[in-house]
């Protein structure tokens, strides 16, 4: 028994004793490590920078009036106008088509109410003029296709059904209101009185849709409207007892969105990318001051390629990219208050004919976005975007087949707005590109 | 008695799950098979690990495999330890405290007959278990570092089967089989910007290896023992998984992929041992042994491989073996070991400087004893980049002697 006891009491202490937790700092010994991999910081790879076109940038369906033109100074004219198609609910002025009222109806006026979206990009102190004309062709896309772009635009008629000078106070106020030759609609109202119009097809027929384009007199700001805004006809009623001649309204809205889109366009005759070339082709950044540029809405976009990429193989037998982070930086001066930046990029993997094959995600699937550093620092040198490339290089360079891929960077919404970038690229010397790539062999 | 055998079993078994979780935290452990590990069994460790000389009569000599010639013909020798340690590593810039408790050997040893004996063990010969986290490396040719945490644990394992026969009434000789295996599991991680890589490499290791013992009775108090142990190559394979992660993904860059590893050699080894008796209660043991490992022509990055060189001297007393006081028959022990080390790092070498002390308590009337041996020891020194490791070190050794289900005899 006695043995038991012992034995008993050895277990007790085994199953007691606990080796330390060794969590924590611990790096006694460390310099002994028997470390045979390499930790490499590569930060002199060739990066190529150049700006590139996307011809056709869908801008249907994207809940937004893009309206304005402006002259970017570097980039030049940019110009937008949006078409639209607007339905009323019902093809009757009254409350039901039989309605015994309806003949009592006298017309008032009618307007286009646009109400801001808090969107504007350039100078919203100056004066904008914009002009509403009427559509001779429906609001549909050709024939094979959902979509409208940014270059898609449908006819309309020469005279212009309304018009406006205005200082925008997309900020300060909720709308604009555009007046409409009321000899014009004043039609409309008639035949839907006198129910020459009852239903969809024949009002589609006699009312196609609307453009409202940016005068060219005046050249400063674009500015943005929700697609909740109306066509709105006032008419009375006239045979009514009480004083208050009931004032009623009848709304056309954009009841579908996707025949609403924008017609973006960018004039960059005598500008530094005169020459851009058409969308497969790219424009070096050592042609344009050793800059690239970005402009949503016109297509503009950077384009990055990595042309020795390969050359890291030879570093060791086995090594992998574990970490890359690219940091882009706007020239300074490019960016005012007039054209402020935007604190995100949008990155994407491309082919060599600007051909996107997917958007870079982070690791949890969602979008990786570049994003901009402003602390400001003495020097501001570490103004730029992040951009976090280390699995895409990591895939490059396993790559045994197909063709190199390379970057687009583009803002988010890229179809939405008019907003521009000018970035340096490597060999710029205010506002160089950095790319850190970290190597380890194993 | 079944009751016993259930419990034994349920025992090895314990002892078997703890053995996996040796650790030794040696900073000098990051080098080939890890740091090599003494386990001695019944009261060797509290005589400075010295009893090359000393027949197995009242516990099993694991020195010796000779000495188990000697094994009382009713006896039937059971030897568990373990052991608790306590260190404290020093470098010229900073100091580090670490305690671990680790499973040291179990073992068994019985007379065949009464000119021979046998004994089976299974101890520890090396732990790799070390551990370095958040260690600071500069990348070079930046102004930028990286940080690594490793850890590796697991070690060699040796299982011996032992022999010792009598060949005239005062020299016996013997020979241990050692079957080397285990596994070594190492595992970094590089925190590289934002990204971390791990790499994990298991490396396998097996061998077997001869010890040839020889014990030789001048007089009734005086002994010689020699040992010989044979080199031998532990062959290894290994297999590596690479993963890397950062923000924008999770890379699995190969997973337990076949890679080159050198076969680890262990050297020839002898040793030489004394053990003299005074007035029967007293007794002095003495040993060197040598080992070549230059012989091995083996190669580290950071340090070399040094011929060893190994001194030990211990001293035994008790009042009577056989009193009705208990304590008179309680042993006390000292010795001291000094160790050139086989490492030599900027060349100095990693030597090791031991003093011991034990006490060995009767269990019963056998000549079962409870051993605890406190050791202190140095093992390095500070300077040349060297890390000195100060220990205090407790061990218990429980050796019983039983006479339990060996009634039968053999002839």
């Amino acid at each position: 028994m006695k043995y038991i006891l012992f034995l008993l009491l050895f277990i007790t202490l085994f199953t007691s004793c606990q080796t330390d937790n060794l969590d924590g700092d611990y790096v006694a010994g460390s310099d002994y490590l028997n470390i045979n991999n390499k930790v490499i910081l590569i930060d002199t790879l060739t990066v190529n920078v150049s700006t590139i076109n996307f011809d056709s940038l869908v801008t249907s369906n994207q809940s937004r009036i893009l309206i304005g033109n402006y002259t970017d100074p570097i980039l030049g004219k940019v110009k937008s106008e949006s078409y639209f198609k607007l339905t009323p609910t019902s093809y009757n002025l009254g409350s039901t088509s039989s309605d015994t009222e309806t003949i009592n109806y006298v017309f008032d006026s009618i307007a286009v109410i646009l109400r801001y979206d808090r969107y504007y990009y350039g100078d919203t102190t100056k004066i904008q003029t914009i002009n509403v004309h009427q559509l001779t062709q429906k609001v549909k896309p050709n024939v094979e296709d959902e979509n409208f772009y940014n270059n898609s635009s449908l006819t309309y008629g020469s005279k212009s059904i309304g018009t406006k000078s205005f200082y925008p106070k997309p900020i300060g106020k909720d709308s604009v209101n555009i007046q409409i030759d009321p000899v014009f609609e004043n039609n409309l109202f008639e035949k839907l009185k006198n129910y020459e119009i009852t239903n969809a097809d024949e009002f589609d027929d006699y009312f196609k849709g609307i453009v409202i384009k940016p005068s060219t007199d005046n050249s400063s700001n674009v500015i943005g409207y929700t697609t909740n805004s109306v066509l709105r006809l006032y008419y009375k009623q006239t045979n009514t007892d009480s004083d208050s001649k009931n004032s009623l309204i009848k709304d056309f809205t954009i009841a579908d969105l996707t025949k609403q889109f924008n017609n973006i366009s960018l004039d960059r005759t005598g500008t530094i990318i005169q020459n851009l070339p058409d969308s497969r082709n790219k424009l070096a950044s050592e042609l344009t001051n050793n800059s690239s540029f970005i402009q949503s809405g016109t297509g503009l976009a950077c384009r990055i390629d990595f042309p020795y990429l390969n050359q890291l193989k030879y570093i060791a037998e086995k090594g992998i990219i574990v970490d890359a982070e690219l940091v882009i930086k706007p020239i300074k001066n490019s960016a005012t208050t007039l054209f402020p930046i935007k604190d995100s990029l949008q990155v994407y993997e491309c082919d060599n004919l600007n051909r996107i094959s997917k958007i870079l995600t982070n690791s949890d699937g969602s979008q990786m976005l570049g994003l901009l550093n402003n602390t400001p620092d003495e020097f501001n040198e570490n103004i730029g975007y992040k951009i976090n490339i280390g699995s895409f290089l990591y895939q490059e360079i396993r790559k045994t087949s197909g063709s190199r891929s390379s970057l687009i960077l583009t803002f988010p919404n890229i179809t939405k707005g008019v907003n521009r970038i000018v970035l340096g690229d490597q060999k710029n010397l205010e506002n160089k590109l950095k790319l850190k790539i970290y190597y380890i062999s194993y | 008695m079944k009751n016993k055998i259930w419990f034994i079993l349920f025992f090895t078994g314990q002892s078997l799950y703890l053995f996996s979780q040796s650790v030794a935290t040696s900073p000098y452990s990051v080098y080939g098979l890890g740091s090599l590990y003494e386990s001695d069994f019944g009261s060797i460790p509290s005589i400075g690990s010295s009893g090359i000389a000393l027949p197995s009569t009242s516990f099993i000599n694991n020195k010796n495999p000779a000495s188990l010639a000697y094994i009382g013909k009713n006896s039937f020798f059971f030897d568990i330890g373990m052991k608790g340690m306590q260190t404290s590593y020093s470098s010229q810039t900073s100091n580090e405290k670490r305690n671990n408790f680790q499973f040291s050997h179990i073992a068994i040893g019985f007379p065949i007959n009464s000119k021979s004996g046998v004994s089976a063990s299974l101890k520890p010969y090396s732990s790799a278990t070390y551990l370095i986290s958040n260690y600071e490396i500069p990348i070079s040719n930046s102004n930028e570092s990286y940080y690594l945490d490793a850890a590796s644990y697991g070690g060699v394992n040796s299982f011996d089967l032992s022999y010792g026969y009598k060949v005239q009434k005062k020299i016996t000789l013997g020979l241990t089989t050692s079957f080397y295996f285990g596994t070594i599991n190492d595992n970094k991680d590089f925190t590289i910007a934002n990204s971390i890589t791990n790499i994990n490499k298991k490396s396998f290791y097996n061998g077997v290896r001869f010890t040839l013992g020889n014990q030789i009775k001048i007089d009734s108090t005086f002994n010689i023992g020699l040992t010989l142990k044979t080199p031998t190559k532990l062959s290894a394979s290994k297999t590596q998984s690479v993963s890397t992660v950062n923000q924008t993904g999770t890379q699995n860059v190969e997973t337990a992929v076949d890679s080159d590893v050198t076969d680890y050699y262990l050297p020839l080894e002898f040793g030489v041992g004394f053990s003299k008796a005074f007035k029967k209660n007293i007794s002095l043991t003495f040993d060197y042994e040598k080992s070549l490992w230059n012989g091995t022509n083996q190669t580290h990055i950071y340090g070399e491989f040094k011929n060893q060189d190994k001194f030990a001297l211990g001293l035994s007393y008790f009042k009577k073996e056989h009193s009705i006081y208990f304590s008179d028959r309680i042993h006390y022990f000292t010795g001291i070991n000094y160790d050139t080390g086989f490492l030599s790092i900027n060349n100095k070498n990693v030597n090791n400087l031991a003093f011991s002390l034990g006490v060995g308590i009767p269990v019963d009337n056998t000549k079962s004893l409870l051993n605890i041996t406190y050791s202190y020891g140095q093992k390095g020194s500070i300077g040349n980049d060297l890390i000195k490791e100060n220990y205090h070190k407790i061990g218990i050794n429980l050796s019983l002697e039983g006479i339990w289900f060996v009634k039968r005899k053999y002839d």
